[in-house]
């Protein structure tokens, strides 16, 4: 399963939503119920899913899901090598 | 009595006065680009909508519900369900299932107006549901079934005019709020037509906007801030205001303030603290901008996060003070007030507070004692929706009992002090420990619970949910999102604890009630004081 694959389950779960797909340039915007609150839920499932850390000054920074999947793949290779 | 009615007042009669073409609201969508709609797109687009609903077998007094996010749809349906004499209910459009069957099924909704992504949680619940009749999708071309039907094609061949009264009984029911306690289930403050008197009259005294004004409200319509202050007030004043589609995003909403030239500015003392967080340089951009005055609602605004708002943006921060019951502003700072930072301000015109102890006696200026009001203005809730018995234990007397604790100073400013129930005011959000507390023990590996509210710098009060679990469990990150995610999936994001404790026990009373005063006093590291009545 790639990131893309891996990473829309864990939005389908935390949103309660199996229709959500996953573009690089989707926002909060773009997703019923993604607010700040909800980002922490988001965030935890994606450290859960990908066994990787988020430092706090990260959480907030992710401008859109493509920012996150390059952080996400970029703490993958750091955990890798 | 007669009065005007809320959709007549708002739309129709600006267009019978030869202002239908006055561009009333300039929608900011997620990308920042804006669309201008007048007078005349919401009376055509709500005709349709009463159209529909009429002819869908809606009648006076029955409830349509509209749970979208902010949306000109919303605005539409809203004064369509009112214009059909019915009554509308806007929920929050993350609001999970649980939270949804509690204000559906009270309010026994026959209509349900919502969008395609949202309408698998009323299906969730459907079978509960006896009363609803249909939903409607706004963004859906084709209908599903005979139930789940798609507004876009029932718009289409719609008549854009549509008769209706505009003059009602001034008790006629208008809409409902839905707000939480601190024990049961949420409760739907009822509200009449007349209310819009007292938000026309509140809006001019306090906002004080003059022709050329830019106003823009940031509240949801589903918080009765959005409501009466984002539609209801703008529309009827002809007062051009703004909405924006999107979440708060600081570097969105500064880029709003200075581009679109706003004026005045209704926001949230949580708002203002989150901004407060940016970087310094974020603020560059806004120092000169055309701001005359900002206002802020919801929970009480810091002194420091006055000073810092008033430094920033240039110009004074007025905090005022009111509820979904209370259907307008009642305690408020405002232009011709000196401010004394922190304060609520004073009652405006009509509107006449007391601070009374805990056997509805006076209390002495500076003493803190239940906020109350004494009774009779327009916007006034009417009842709790088919629950009678609440409504009627919030009044003693001809004074309505707020909840909130206050006092009053010798210059006649009112202050806040706390609520003097467990009800949670989180980022303005009233939050009942009970709706949350039931929805964590839905939770097969929580044994008990008790959820409490305490101080945070940034959201007012945090939520804190100590948890017992069931035998031989443990607590992990994993059990934690599991939930977070159902908490905010079944009752709301905002309903979400910031924190769990796993707890050995939870201290209750020798009836079962839970100490809270306890748990705080445990959480903030604080003698818990007298337990001698803990089971």
């Amino acid at each position: 399963m790639d990131i893309t694959e891996k990473l829309t389950d864990v939005f389908r779960e935390v949103f309660d939503d199996q229709t959500i797909t996953l573009y690089d340039e989707m926002t909060a915007d773009d997703v019923d119920a993604w607010d700040s609150l909800s980002h922490i839920n988001l965030i935890i499932a994606v450290e859960i899913a990908f066994g990787i850390e988020f430092k706090q000054s990260e959480i907030q920074n992710f401008a859109d899901v493509g920012e996150l999947k390059q952080s996400i793949e970029s703490k993958l290779a750091d955990k890798n090598k | 009595m007669l009065v005007n009615s809320i959709a007549y007042e708002s739309l129709t009669k600006h267009c019978e006065n030869g202002n239908c073409d006055k561009e009333i609201l300039h929608w900011i969508q997620n990308d920042l680009t804006e669309v201008r709609y007048s007078y005349r797109f919401f009376e055509s687009e709500s005709n349709k909508i009463a159209h529909i609903l009429e002819n869908l077998g809606i009648q006076t007094g029955d409830v349509a519900s509209v749970f979208l996010p902010r949306s000109p749809i919303l605005i539409s349906s809203f004064f369509g369900i009112l214009k059909l004499q019915s009554m509308s209910c806007i929920l929050f459009s993350t609001l999970g299932e649980d939270a949804l069957l509690d204000r559906l099924g009270n309010s026994q909704a026959k209509i349900v107006i919502t969008k395609n992504s949202l309408v698998r949680k009323i299906l969730a619940i459907k079978d509960k549901l006896p009363n609803l009749k249909a939903v409607l999708i706004v963004d859906k071309d084709d209908h599903t079934s005979d139930f789940v039907m798609s507004l876009i094609k029932l718009m289409e061949n719609a008549d854009t005019n549509f008769e209706y009264p505009y003059q009602v009984n001034a008790e006629m029911p208008a809409f409902l709020q839905y707000t939480s306690g601190s024990t049961g289930k949420p409760k739907g403050a009822l509200h009449v037509h007349s209310a819009i008197i007292d938000i026309i009259q509140s809006f001019k005294e306090i906002m004080g906007l003059v022709p050329d004004d830019l106003y823009w409200c940031t509240a949801d319509p589903a918080w009765i801030t959005g409501l009466s202050y984002g539609i209801i007030a703008p529309f009827s004043t002809m007062a051009t205001s703004i909405q924006f589609s999107g979440t708060y995003n600081a570097e969105h909403w500064l880029k709003i303030l200075k581009d679109k030239q706003v004026t005045i500015w209704y926001t949230a003392p949580t708002a203002l603290r989150m901004m407060r967080q940016e970087e310094e340089s974020t603020f560059d951009q806004i120092r000169s901008n055309n701001l005359k005055r900002m206002y802020s609602v919801g929970e009480p605004l810091n002194p420091e996060i006055y000073h810092w708002g008033k430094e920033i943006f240039g110009t004074e921060v007025y905090d005022n003070w009111w509820q979904s019951e209370t259907g307008s502003i009642m305690i408020s700072n405002r232009p011709g007030l000196e401010v004394k930072p922190g304060s609520m301000g004073k009652p405006r015109n009509g509107i006449e507070p007391f601070i009374l102890g805990n056997e509805m006696q006076p209390l002495p200026i500076g003493s803190h004692g239940h906020l109350t009001l004494r009774k009779g203005w327009n916007s006034m809730f009417r009842t709790y929706y088919h629950k009678e018995d609440a409504y009627q234990e919030k009044f003693h007397g001809e004074y309505y009992i707020t909840g909130d604790l206050a006092y009053k100073d010798e210059d006649g400013y009112f202050w806040y002090v706390s609520r003097s129930d467990d009800v949670i005011n989180t980022a303005g959000h009233l939050v009942g420990p009970f709706e949350v507390e039931s929805a964590l023990l839905e939770i097969e590996e929580i044994g008990d619970v008790a959820v409490i509210g305490v101080d945070d710098p940034l959201l007012h009060k945090k939520i804190i949910a100590f948890i017992v679990l069931q035998n031989n469990l443990t607590w992990d990150k994993a059990l934690e999102l599991k939930c977070r995610i159902y908490i905010s999936n079944k009752v709301s994001t905002v309903a979400t604890p910031s924190e769990f404790i796993v707890s050995e026990r939870i201290p209750k009373n020798q009836s079962g009630k839970i100490l809270r005063r306890v748990l705080r006093a445990v959480y903030e590291g604080k003698d818990p004081g007298d337990v001698s009545t803990m089971e």
